[in-house]
């Protein structure tokens, strides 16, 4: 006689309730887990060590910023805008003073555009920075995680010495700067930069040149170039497929257009696509932070603003390249201090869209390579 | 004075007690454990401070440097009593029997290879004249140990980390085997002692008779190998901390965590010991007889000098390459051990042999040579692949 | 009562305890834990009867290789662990009369028959002469063997490759 009582230990218990098998396993990857870089969680199904699906649930970070922006008068939305993507503030500053000035059709004085561009630019390196370090962290390179970090250590120096703060700036204004550059800040930026043209060859002998990080990357995560336009991909991911559109030159902003400065394209669509149009932007920034610095005229920083910003009413959107692609302000203004309705295009959100795509047919090692490489950060995802 | 011939003393001193006959045998047999227990307790120890020492300068910081006053040396005491401390956590729904057997079984294997180590001329616990093919059968009991604790674990991850681990070790001992064959062959014998005996003298006055320079291709997928059964980096995939699967341990907490801790740097010091002996010449070095000493007392003092000077850079650029290197995805590194250091590992057995029949001694140094690092550059480069630069801007 | 005795004692229950679960346990994985220690204790009583080259290899391939085989194939069978292992299949009669009559066969045949055979040769090292031996004596039976195995290898390939 025997007896039937199960015993309830050991995986195959847990799969025997919920009906898995090996062919066919549901995985829950985060929302904590170390290499997610934020509070994201995928569900994916497995095949053995294939991926068959990958569902991205999000919404953990939601802090209602948009219905937040409609309470709150223009100036007062500048805060907010930091926390959006928190590791590229300025530019989130960045495109959405543009945006309001846009609508209130402002000039703002040529001082203050070069050193929005500076501030931008140097965000944007501090900011690939912190995604070459993590994707390293990701795949087992642990020392670069310290070296890129020592150099973001001096652009957040560079940051707290111009507005105080080492993440979330909250230093444009809407119609210039609140500040000009420290004493010496234009000569410790310099510096910085001599220091920094030199470190990228280090980069890459410590990761890019290596064949295991070769291996790890190339040939994974792979998606048709015309997929991504359909997604609506952005930033170094579509640069990644073979198309050159950078915000910057195909639809220029500020004072851009001044200088000069390549625009890397890979055309292999796939992980070390992105790793060496990332890698290479830095390069650029470093470049255009050059030319800035040099052309810097001197000048008021601030334009004559009304005491209460009280744009027309009417409508715009206007888009900036913000690190991780385009990003996008959409204010519907009613002639109020608060705007009507307040929409943030987040580039992160719809690159995040495509991964599934992307993760047809890796291994599950792959997906933190992948996910690593499309540079997510969950507070301008769920905002 | 060897240390045969202080056991002998320990034996003639237990004896007189007159106790029944079982007595004496188990008394000396608990020292000699007990004195490699401790040897093993204090050089992980050192290990786990060196190596966050290494990580630390390589990684542009300090490291420890509180604990204890120097550089932090008393660091990984503190931690040993912490985890001491921790509470006994064990997952409901666990196999609470295999659970708790699990790091017992890989202690116990990692501690049992410490039997045929020469640490000095004279000096080893039991010279077993199937010293080499014993050490090898031991270290695959950890990957059993292995098993057991991911299954026991009631967590899907443990389980996949355990069986990818268990596939990554089994992998990889084939080639271990086989590179290890060639300085059995060029040595006769399978003893661990008579291996480092058959390395002493110098080639032309000056070039150590030891066996690397004829099998250096061999050291070199021993080494490799020897990276994967202890689940270091660049092969680190079962216990990789940032991979989905975070690895066959992760239920473990406190003294048991601690157990696998310490069974991993055990391992590493007898995955170098036996790189050591094999190709690097074991206890040979110079030497010179000390004042007030018996000659024999100075060369075992020396010996054991060099032995652990060689283990230990080897150690030393075991966490080099853990902390400079990325990590390989599952399915490359079983590419690696199948399609590129198995052809490696035969081919030079197939030289070795053959020059060994057909030839002299020395042309075993050149042909050996010349022949299979041909051979093994050809399929690294093959199969590897060299860095490069794809696609165009 | 010498020490080998006493230690032959002593491995010989644990061999035959660590069988017993292997047979009479309901948990799979835990009768294939058994069975790792029921490999070891073979492995040692070959080192009392002087085949130490023997033991080595035992612990290398069944312990090294098979168990982990039998451990990854009750990993991947679906559903494996959560029902009881049956422990008395339908021909338990039939079976235990087999039973009895094999042990009956040990009995007389170690008191009558292995008892008048010669001892095993008291070798230094058995090693060289196995090596000499499965070369010269025995090569046709190893050659067999070694092209019976990469027939195996071949077919588990082909068995369990994906279409």
């Amino acid at each position: 006689m025997e007896r039937e009582k199960p015993i309830p230990i050991g995986t195959t218990a847990v799969m025997e309730r919920t009906g898995e098998t090996m062919e066919e396993m549901y995985v829950n990857m985060g929302p904590q887990h170390p290499s997610t870089h934020g509070v994201l969680r995928l569900l994916l199904k497995l095949d053995g060590e294939y991926i068959i699906d990958c569902v991205p649930f999000i919404g953990y970070l939601h802090r209602c910023h948009e219905k937040i922006g409609e309470n709150r008068n223009y100036t007062q939305i500048i805060p907010y805008t930091d926390r959006l993507d928190y590791l590229a503030s300025m530019s989130m500053n960045f495109g959405y003073v543009l945006t309001v000035e846009r609508l209130m059709g402002v000039k703002v004085p040529e001082r203050a555009e070069h050193m929005r561009v500076i501030l931008a630019e140097l965000q944007r390196i501090a900011s690939h920075l912190l995604w070459l370090a993590t994707f390293g962290l990701d795949l087992g390179n642990f020392t670069i995680f310290i070296y890129c970090f020592r150099e973001r250590e001096m652009v957040l120096d560079l940051f707290e010495a111009v507005s105080g703060q080492r993440l979330n700036y909250s230093f444009y204004r809407i119609g210039g700067m609140p500040m000009d550059f420290p004493d010496t800040w234009i000569d410790d930026c310099k510096a910085f930069l001599d220091w920094f043209k030199q470190r990228l060859p280090e980069y890459d002998a410590l990761m890019g040149d290596n064949v295991l990080f070769q291996k790890r990357v190339q040939g994974v995560g792979a998606i048709d170039p015309k997929l991504a336009v359909d997604y609506g991909l952005s930033g170094p991911m579509i640069r990644s497929c073979g198309i050159r559109w950078d915000l910057r030159r195909n639809d220029p902003y500020s004072v851009y257009d001044r200088f000069e400065f390549e625009i890397p394209v890979f055309d292999t669509c796939d992980v070390w696509a992105r790793y060496m149009v990332r890698r290479q932007e830095m390069a650029e920034s470093a470049r255009i932070v050059e030319q800035a610095l040099a052309q810097l005229p001197a000048g008021d920083i601030m334009a004559k603003m009304p005491k209460n910003i009280r744009p027309p009413a009417g409508q715009v959107y206007c888009r900036t390249e913000s690190p991780r692609g385009e990003l996008g302000f959409y204010i519907i203004s009613n002639g109020s201090v608060k705007p009507y309705r307040y929409k943030v295009r987040s580039p992160a959100y719809v690159n995040l869209s495509a991964l599934p795509e992307m993760l047809k047919g890796c291994l599950v090692a792959d997906v933190v390579a992948v996910l690593g490489s499309v540079d997510i950060v969950l507070g301008e995802i769920d905002r | 004075m060897t240390f045969a011939s202080l056991v002998e003393r320990l034996y003639a001193v237990t004896e007189a007690w007159g106790l029944p006959w079982i007595v004496p045998t188990l008394v000396v047999m608990t020292i000699v454990a007990a004195v490699i227990l401790g040897y093993i307790a204090v050089a992980a120890m050192f290990l786990i401070w060196w190596e966050r020492k290494i990580s630390a300068h390589i990684q542009v910081r300090f490291g420890p440097m509180r604990v204890g006053g120097w550089h932090g040396w008393a660091q990984s005491i503190a931690d040993g009593i912490k985890l001491l401390l921790k509470e006994d956590v064990i997952p409901a729904g666990a196999d609470k029997v295999v659970f708790v057997l699990a790091p017992m079984v890989v202690f116990a294997a990692a501690l049992a290879a410490y039997v045929t180590i020469p640490w000095a001329p004279g000096l080893i616990v039991r010279d077993l004249n199937i010293g080499i093919l014993y050490m090898v059968a031991i270290s695959s009991l950890v990957v059993v140990g292995i098993i057991m604790a991911g299954w026991s674990s009631n967590n899907k991850y443990s389980v996949l980390g355990a069986m990818r681990s268990a596939a990554q070790a089994v992998s990889y001992e084939v080639p271990l085997v086989l590179s290890l064959l060639g300085p059995v062959m060029i040595a006769g014998t399978m003893s661990m002692g008579k291996l480092v005996e058959a390395q002493g003298g110098r080639w032309f006055g000056f070039l150590p008779k030891w066996f690397v320079f004829p099998q250096i291709v061999a050291f070199l997928v021993y080494f490799t190998c020897a990276l994967a059964e202890c689940n270091r980096l660049p092969f680190d995939i079962p216990e990789a901390e940032s991979e989905l699967v975070a690895g066959f341990h992760v239920e473990y907490s406190g003294m048991r965590f601690a157990i696998f801790f310490l069974a991993e740097y055990a391992n590493m010091f007898v995955v170098a010991a036996i790189a050591t002996t094999m190709f690097l010449g074991g206890w040979h070095g110079p030497w010179f007889p000390l004042p007030g000493l018996p000659r024999e007392v100075a060369q075992g003092l020396f010996g054991l000098f060099w032995f652990l000077v060689k283990c230990y850079v080897l150690i030393f650029v075991m966490m080099w390459l853990r902390w400079t290197l990325a990590r390989l995805r599952v399915d490359q590194l079983m590419d690696f051990a199948w399609k590129v250091l198995l052809p490696i590992a035969f081919a030079n057995l197939i030289v070795t042999g053959l020059v060994l029949v057909l030839g002299k001694q020395a042309l075993l140094y050149v042909l050996g040579i010349a022949i299979v690092l041909l051979v093994a550059i050809a399929l690294a480069a093959r199969a590897v692949g060299r860095p490069v630069r794809v696609g165009k801007a | 009562m010498t020490l080998k005795l006493g230690i032959f004692y002593f491995l010989a229950a644990f061999t035959v305890w660590a069988a017993a679960v292997v047979v009479l346990g309901k948990n799979i994985v835990r009768a294939a834990v058994a069975l790792i220690f029921s490999f070891c204790g073979m492995a040692a009583l070959y080192v009392l009867l002087d085949a130490e080259f023997l033991a080595a290899v035992q612990v290398l391939i069944y312990v090294g290789g098979i168990t982990i085989l039998l451990l990854f194939a009750i990993m991947l069978t679906s559903r494996i662990g959560a029902k009881a292992a049956r422990v008395i299949n339908d021909q338990a009669f039939l079976s235990g009369i087999a039973a009895v009559g094999l042990l009956a066969g040990l009995i007389y045949a170690s008191t009558f028959g292995i008892g008048a055979m010669a001892g095993p040769p008291r070798l230094p090292e058995t090693a060289p002469f196995l090596g000499r031996a499965l070369l010269t004596t025995y090569a046709l039976p190893f050659e067999v063997v070694s092209v019976l195995l990469l027939a195996a290898l071949v077919g588990a390939i082909i068995l369990a490759r994906k279409e």
